[in-house]
């Protein structure tokens, strides 16, 4: 009896302080977010006042924000297939057992902990129409200047290009570590039932590395959803709303039109939505049960 | 029928194919920061010139620039609050996740388990979501622009992620050697520290990077909740536009220092950081 109560002691006072953290921290803050959004609530205009839903019915009469909606599901649509495809394809590349591969693979993935600012200053550099390197390039195979970053077709997958630079080798990384520890035998009974390359790799590879493909397309949709770094450095929402995703928007209402009651209105929205996704995906991948 | 010295030409073939390909990735990854460590090196008449110049006279100009006369501004305060917000802010969530990992790990109560997976959702929650809210918490009890508020929310930021991820590891050890060390008269506490913390030191180099990484790198808040005193790199290479697009060199300079520390911790410190970045589902 003691020492289960010793136990349960030692347990709430290690668990406690980070409780408290992320109570007052994270938690706090959605809560608060969800009073604010009933309220109309902006600087420096008098106290705030209630106002039920009606920053929820503004922001789903607002055609600004149906756009951004649109423009983050395209962002995230495009950046996620490229990355994926790519990421995909070079795992196997760099798992080809040959000397110098490792060394290789190392100094292909540092482009996943550049800061995004510095990612963003760099691409917007060499996206410049006047002097930047990519047209140069593309001058070079005989086509005309193209405006990257003011062009409205273009400017939405010029950040696109950029995203893919910086998240592609993680889904490399992570989908070698995935093939890596892929048992040895299983392809050796593959060969035994005579499947061949293709057939092994439909058969075998795929459905075994499918735990971890879900995972990575999981983690680049929440965080290609969250990227505002880009579009800061780059574009501020430009040319024309085109590259105006869902956190610029919220950003620029809340910090620059100080209308905080409807920027919040728009986080918990954000929220709902990323809780809702992750929940469905997660349930169907079972993330939640494979670490013990 | 081939021969054996056919199978071998085809298979160095093969590697060289591999090989080549792998080099033109590398040159993928690499040709920004080329790019930028160039352009920080470049006289302002050659950044500007088109067609772009791949040989010029390298010079210093540009790091003189931004770190000892440019804009009134010293980037070595922005520097050393980065340093400052990201070793604290590292160390509180790697000791205080480390803790709670533990706990969850090793005293499971009846909902732990959930509670582990509630902790780590909130780590899938957008940061604009956090912005309005937190100012505004912020700025109600007086921490606007100071260290401590940036400490705070990275340390939370990044418990989600350590806590999730050292649990793993935790639970990979065997309880016997624990058990052993109690039996042999350790406290609870000693067990922690002396036998199941240095057991799982790759679990907590992985996360330490990558809550380092993560409190460096970040911007939104910083951009929000700072505005002088305490702002970080991000914020100040955020400023680029109000350099109306001129700076390049300068900017470049500064933002070799932003990444060049984390440049040289990764190359060197890769193993486990899949793990991490998975939180832990894939090993």
């Amino acid at each position: 009896m003691k020492y289960f109560r010793e136990k349960r002691r030692i347990a709430f006072a290690m668990i406690s302080p980070s409780i408290l953290v992320i109570v007052a921290i994270n938690i706090f803050p959605i809560l608060f977010a969800v009073y604010i959004s009933l309220h109309l609530w902006s600087f420096g205009r008098g106290v705030p006042r209630f106002a039920g839903f009606l920053n929820y019915e503004e922001l789903y009469y607002d055609g600004r924000f149906g756009d951004a909606v649109l423009t983050s599901a395209k962002f995230v649509f495009f950046a996620v297939l490229l990355e994926f495809v790519v990421g995909f394809a070079l795992a196997f590349l760099f798992n080809v057992k040959v000397r110098g591969m490792a060394t290789l693979r190392q100094i292909a993935v540092l482009p996943i902990m550049v800061m995004p600012i510095v990612a963003g200053l760099v691409w917007f550099y060499m996206f410049n129409e006047n002097f930047g390197v990519i047209n140069w390039l593309i001058t070079l195979l005989g086509s005309e200047k193209v405006g990257f970053l003011t062009d409205l077709d273009v400017a939405l997958f010029s950040i696109v290009l950029a995203d893919a630079w910086q998240w592609t080798p993680f889904v490399m990384l992570v989908m070698f570590a995935a093939l890596q520890s892929l048992p040895e035998y299983v392809y050796e009974a593959a060969k035994m039932d005579g499947l061949n390359a293709w057939q092994t790799f439909w058969r075998v590879t795929i459905p075994m590395l499918r735990p971890s493909i879900m995972i990575v397309i999981l983690l680049r949709i929440v965080d290609s959803f969250k990227m505002i770094e880009l579009v800061f450095m780059m574009t501020q929402g430009g040319p024309a709303g085109r590259t105006e995703v869902l956190p610029w928007y919220l950003y620029v209402t809340g910090f620059q039109a100080l209308d905080l009651g409807f920027a919040a209105a728009m986080a918990v929205s954000m929220l709902i939505l990323v809780t809702i996704f992750t929940q469905l995906f997660l349930s169907r991948v079972g993330i939640g049960n494979d670490n013990k | 029928m081939t021969s054996n010295s056919q199978v071998a030409a085809q298979f160095s073939l093969r590697a060289v194919l591999a090989l080549g390909a792998a080099c033109v990735v590398v040159g993928f990854s690499l040709f920004p920061l080329y790019i930028m460590i160039t352009t920080a090196l470049k006289s302002e008449s050659d950044i500007f010139s088109w067609p772009p110049t791949w040989t010029f006279e390298p010079t210093l100009q540009a790091f003189k620039n931004a770190f000892l006369l440019f804009g009134g501004q010293n980037v070595l305060v922005f520097l050393f609050n980065s340093v400052l917000i990201t070793a604290a802010s590292t160390v509180l969530a790697v000791g205080l996740g480390s803790m709670a990992a533990y706990a969850l790990a090793r005293f499971p109560f009846r909902g732990s388990k959930h509670l582990a997976f509630f902790i780590l959702s909130t780590r899938f929650a957008p940061p604009v979501a956090f912005i309005v809210p937190i100012y505004l918490m912020f700025r109600s009890v007086g921490l606007i622009d100071t260290h401590l508020a940036l400490i705070l929310f990275y340390t939370s930021m990044n418990l989600s992620f350590v806590i999730w991820v050292l649990r793993g590891f935790f639970a990979d050890i065997p309880i016997e050697l624990e058990e052993a060390a109690l039996v042999d008269g350790y406290t609870r506490w000693q067990v922690f520290l002396r036998i199941a913390l240095p057991l799982v030191r790759p679990g907590l180099a992985a996360t330490a990077i990558l809550s380092a990484v993560f409190a460096w790198n970040e911007f939104l808040l910083a951009n929000i909740i700072t505005q002088r005193d305490a702002a970080t790199i991000p914020v100040y290479l955020s400023g680029f536009s109000a350099s109306m697009g001129i700076a390049w060199g300068e900017y470049m300079a500064v933002g070799f220092f932003a990444v060049a520390p984390i440049m040289i911790f990764t190359l060197f410190l890769q193993r486990h950081l899949v793990r991490g970045l998975t939180f832990g589902a894939v090993r």
